[in-house]
């Protein structure tokens, strides 16, 4: 992808907001990917990640030329996006979302961790990551993440897939930063904890 | 002293190269003495890598197809 300058986006826009069907294709190729996958990883729905993309991709092209260059498109993207994506849910939220407080660590008074040692020294992060998402793993992995809440999965890919940093991601979904960061370390300890219950000895 | 309680809830910060350099050795001191906390910060990090490369999708082509006719009828 050539680097573009904020008047060759503006440009852009302009055409794609005037019907050039190149201008179109071009802001197709270079956004859809990344809308597509936060709204299919807030969602989790392919039907409703398409009807996010065509809606933001709608909205983007009658915004048109009033993008202040390519950051500021990106990140009225991600915002818009977010929050097409989490209204979208807030009329069907599935039961599959539970508490995640069953996947958080517990620990004893002294701070130290509960639970029995086979299960406390369980690493299985040496495990190839071909083995880890492919099969019954990646299914398993699918399932915890179906089980967040969608602002919980909001905040992963927003962090770590499109790799915000946490100050972006507080912006991008109107929270303070230290709310995205305790999301975000919640999220990643459910996960660990329904991925060890699976592939590290059980617990008891 | 630091608990495994107090190691866990700076992981992130950790991961992130975010901790001051006293507080970054006082972890990895009690990390050298706790196999229970090098268990977990290993498969912390490696869940937060396992979550990313599942998220990374492509959009398939027959939606970029409906996305081009979509715009194509609404917008010029």
């Amino acid at each position: 992808v050539p680097v573009m300058t904020s008047d060759d986006e503006r440009l852009l826009l302009k055409d794609a907001a005037g019907g050039d069907p190149d201008a179109l294709e071009t802001l197709m190729r270079r956004y859809s990917g990344r809308v597509y996958r936060l709204a299919y990883g807030i969602t989790r729905n392919p039907a409703d990640a398409e009807e996010i993309v065509q809606d933001v991709f709608l909205q983007m092209v009658r915004k048109g030329a009033d993008f202040e260059g390519r950051a500021a498109l990106a990140s009225w993207i991600h915002r818009v996006t977010t929050n097409v994506a989490l209204n979208k849910r807030r009329g069907k939220r599935r039961e599959v979302e539970t508490s995640l407080d069953d996947c958080l660590p517990t620990y004893e008074a002294d701070g130290h961790r509960a639970g029995p040692r086979a299960y406390l020294v369980a690493d299985w992060s040496a495990r190839p990551d071909d083995e880890l998402l492919s099969g019954e793993t990646r299914r398993v992995l699918e399932d915890a993440i179906d089980r967040l809440p969608g602002h919980y999965r909001a905040v992963l890919i927003l962090r770590d897939v499109e790799e915000l940093s946490n100050e972006e991601v507080a912006l991008t979904v109107g929270d303070s930063v230290p709310a995205v960061k305790t999301r975000l370390h919640r999220a990643r300890m459910a996960l660990r904890e329904i991925l060890t219950r699976r592939l590290g000895p059980p617990p008891c | 002293m630091l608990t495994c309680h107090d190691v866990i809830d700076v992981l992130d910060d950790h991961l992130d190269g975010a901790l001051a350099p006293e507080d970054a050795a006082a972890l990895e001191r009690h990390l050298a003495g706790c196999e229970p906390c090098r268990a977990y910060l290993a498969t912390y990090r490696k869940t937060r890598a396992l979550g990313a490369q599942a998220a990374r999708l492509e959009m398939p082509d027959e939606m970029l197809t409906r996305l081009r006719r979509f715009l194509r009828e609404r917008v010029g």
